[in-house]
Parts: C-alpha cells; structure tokens; sequence
C-alpha cells in the first residue's frame, strides 16, 4: 500500500490522482493517536472535559494542560501533538484581542474557529510571493468553546481547516466510543452540572487508566463566569458525584 | 477645527503656489497636500433616531468648485447605492481625504459583515474609524468626521471624531468652517445649557433644566434653521441641506435648498 502511495506521499500539497492529500489525511490519523477530549453543549454553557495520560507516577499532573484559554470567553481542549496546538492557540488569541482592539466587542466564537482554520492550510511549499510558515499540516485537532452574544457554542476544527458546529463531541483515541455514548445520552435540555457527569460519564468508558480527580480535566463556558478551569477541589467534588462501580 | 487648514503661506485654498515670483529671483516650489473645502455638518441624536446633516457647496477660497457635493455617506449597505445601510459617516473638511476615508470605511464594514455573518454595530463601527483615523497619525485624513447610527439598545448613537482619531460618544455635535456659529445653538437648544427653572433661585442657586432627548420634529426643525442661520453668516455654507434620518427601520434621506449666494 506505501508503495503505490509513495509518489503522493512526497509533495504535501500535491493531489494524488484520487484526489487526496495523503499527508492531510496522515495528520488526521494522528489525532486518534491523542488522548480523549470532550465537549458538550448546554442552553446556559458548554463544558469541555479531557483525559490527561499519567504516564509515570513521578509526572506532576498539573503541568499537563490540554485545555487552555483563548479569550476571557472561549477556551479549548485538544488531542494529538500538543506542540502544534500552542501555534494554533496563540494564534487564536492574538485574533481575539485584534478583534477586541479594533472593534471595542469580543471576537465571535466561530469567527474564531475561521482564524484558527486559516492557519491550517499553510504548510508546504507555498505559493509564489507567500511565505510559507509550516513544513507539515498540524497534527492536532481541537474542540473550541465559548459563549458570545447568540450563546454557548461548540465547535471541532480538523487539521484539513474544515470546522463544524457540535451539540456534542469527542475526538483522541477513545472518540469512536465516545461520540456513541454521546450520541445516546445527550438532549437539548441537558443543564450544566449534567453535562459535567455526562463528559465525565464518557471519559471513564473510554480510558485506560481508572479515571480520578488527577487524571482528568473539566472546564467551562458559561455567560457570567466565561471561560474557567476547574479547580483541584471543584474536580474531586464533581468526580465524587460519578456512581462508583 | 478654526485654523486646521493654516498653510505654510495663504494661499486662497489651493494646493500649490499660485503667486508668479520675479523671474530674477530663485524660484521655490512648494506643494501643500491639504485644501479646505469648506461646508459645514452636524449631527444630533434622539431617544430612537439620530438626524445628520451637512450642506452640499464645496468651496476652495472664495470659489465654489460645486453646488452638490454630498457631505454624508451610507457605510455598509448593499450595491452601489448602499441599500439598507444603518451607519450613515459625515465629513468635512478636505473633501479628498473626506472621500478616502468614506470608501475605506464602507470597504471595513462590508468585510466586517462576510468575515463575522452580522452586520457591524455602530459602537464597533466607531472604535474601527478611530483606529482607521489613528493609522494616518502622522499624514492624517484632515476631516472633522461624525459618525450616527442606532445602537445596540435601540437608541440613537452619535460620535464624533478630530482628525487623528480621538472620538466621544455625544448627544450632539455640529463640525466644519459654520462649528462656531452652530454649537452654541446646539448647547443651548438640545443640552439645555443656560437654561435655567424660574424662580427657582438667585444667582448661582437657579437651578437648571435636565436635558431630555428631544422628538424628532423639533430636532428637524433645529437643523434646518441652524443651517438657514448659518447660511447668512458664512460664505463657505450653502446651496443645499442633505439630511438623513436614522431610525431603527433604516435611513431617510432629504435635500432642502439654502440660499446659494
């Protein structure tokens, strides 16, 4: 199979003649890679919850930050090379305080998204005249949420720079089984502390690891508060609400 | 505004040096970017209107390049004729720059509303044209600039702006060459000023009116004659009234005639 993809393989830009971009869709296989993400969608907010991978018991467990803030009302969680996610972000927020400055009101969320997606596509060699900034498409897929003047939103950008707009999501490793249990369990009039059992319900399916207050991260959008971490304390509380089995 | 458009010499409104210079003499050429073109424009706002108006004559010195030249621009609506704009731009001052601006502003608003899917607010509108006027910091666009439009409550929005951008949310403004004859009346007619309840004290104890906003007749009323006014007691001010209406079902625009000598 390599062989006969190996021609395409090379020019990450160039269209095989099937018409793919295989090093686009490699990118896509190294998010299943990641850990699991998950965001889920309420009338008042939208809580994005992630798996942290606690490889070694010497690895302090807050220094992995796999959701972060973009603007006091978005925030996303990623899965797949952290490292291309920190470009993709920063870019995000430089976009949101951009808008801010010279608009005097916060960058809408899927505006947001937009920018984030316009990055996507940079890689290779670049068109004449433009400079081009990356040598490979990212290898990170995130699930940005925020809370702007038609509320809460949810939305998945891929490394191709498409995006759509989630009630729900899950992408990583475990998102085939999540986005089931999802598709399942979640309702329109679901409330936000539901939403946190029901993120943190999925995560527990689909981990290796047993999940506890440690392994995993919750965060919220919500209209008062805007986008917030949870606490060390708030994530035992919230965990200790999960049915032990 | 008095006095922006002092050049290097006098020079009667034009760009360049008209006066012929002896032939013995070494003769220096000089280009002075900036014209006054004269005119006049206010703006006042309502409790769910605001009413912008400017005169139509472009003047440079004491001539008068044109009887129609509009002072005030639809920004962000569709076509040509900018249908169903909500932002309506005033300028006055150099009418060259005054265009540039118009045009550069309507291009940031209709990107505005591809890149975000709505239509941009006065309010971001207003902080945009700061930045766009504060860009030009050291070249500025040498217009006194207003910007009217309905605000996110459903109230009337006025702004207004100095050349590099410093602007202020206000209930009314009047600018170009007839400002000094047309604030004061504005002070006096729409904010109240020195106007005081009867009897309601000696001196320093009468107490003064609250400004309240004012129904739109009266405000069209206001304009007219603050134009009329100004008409008789200023050369560069005449020959047509422009005025357009904001309300929350769109923009009306009128044209009244002043005296065009």
């Amino acid at each position: 199979m390599f062989i006969a993809r190996s021609e395409y393989d090379r020019g990450i830009n160039t269209f095989s003649p099937e018409g793919r971009l295989f090093q686009v869709e490699y990118s896509l296989e190294a998010i299943k890679l990641g850990s699991t993400a998950i965001g889920v969608s309420t009338s008042s907010g939208v809580i994005l919850g992630v798996e942290k991978r606690v490889t070694s018991t010497l690895l302090e467990t807050s220094s992995v930050e796999k959701i972060v803030e973009i603007d006091r009302h978005i925030g996303c969680a990623m899965s797949g090379l952290q490292a291309d996610a920190r470009s993709m972000v920063e870019h995000a927020r430089v976009e949101s305080q951009n808008h801010a400055f010279h608009y005097n009101e916060p960058l809408r969320v899927e505006s947001c998204t937009q920018a984030i997606c316009d990055l996507a596509l940079r890689f290779g060699e670049g068109a004449e005249g433009e400079e081009s900034i990356m040598s490979r498409p990212f290898g990170v897929a995130l699930l940005i949420a925020g809370f702007d003047e038609d509320g809460p939103s949810l939305y998945h950008a891929e490394p191709s720079g498409t995006f759509y707009r989630y009630d729900a999501k899950a992408i990583g490793s475990g998102s085939e089984g999540a986005q089931a249990e999802l598709q399942n369990e979640f309702h329109k009039s679901l409330t936000l502390e539901e939403a946190e059992l029901l993120v943190l319900k999925t995560l527990k399916q689909v981990m290796e690891e047993k999940l506890d207050s440690k392994n995993v991260q919750l965060a919220s959008v919500t209209k008062d508060k805007g986008f917030r971490i949870y606490q060390d304390a708030e994530m035992e509380e919230v965990v200790a609400k999960l049915p032990k089995n | 505004m008095a006095g922006m458009f002092a050049g290097p010499q006098e020079m009667m409104g034009y760009s360049f040096n008209t006066a012929p210079t002896s032939a013995s003499e070494p003769r220096q050429h000089s280009f002075y970017p900036y014209t006054d073109n004269g005119g006049s424009t206010l703006g006042i706002s309502g409790a769910d209107f605001t009413i912008m108006a400017g005169d139509t004559r472009s003047t440079s010195g004491y001539s008068i390049n044109s009887r129609h030249v509009p002072k005030l621009f639809l920004i962000g609506g569709e076509g040509p004729k900018n249908k169903g704009a909500r932002i309506v731009l005033s300028v006055v001052g150099f009418a060259a720059d005054g265009d540039a601006l118009k045009e550069k502003l309507d291009k940031e608003v209709k990107m505005y509303k591809y890149q975000h899917g709505k239509p941009m607010t006065v309010s971001a509108c207003a902080q945009r044209l700061s930045h766009i006027l504060y860009n030009k910091r050291f070249f500025p666009y040498y217009v006194h600039a207003i910007l009217g439009g309905i605000d996110e409550e459903g109230k009337g929005a006025l702004y207004s702006y100095d050349p590099v951008g410093s602007y202020e949310r206000e209930q009314c403004r009047a600018a170009g060459a007839a400002s000094s004859l047309i604030m004061p009346f504005l002070d006096n007619q729409v904010n109240f000023k020195n106007h005081h309840i009867p009897g309601s004290g000696e001196g320093h104890d009468l107490k003064p009116v609250v400004a309240t906003p004012l129904p739109k007749e009266t405000v069209i009323e206001l304009v007219r004659d603050a134009f009329t006014s100004a008409v008789e007691r200023h050369i560069e001010v005449g020959d047509g009234l422009q005025m357009m209406i904001l309300t929350k079902d769109g923009v009306e625009e009128q044209l009244l005639p002043l005296k065009k000598d």
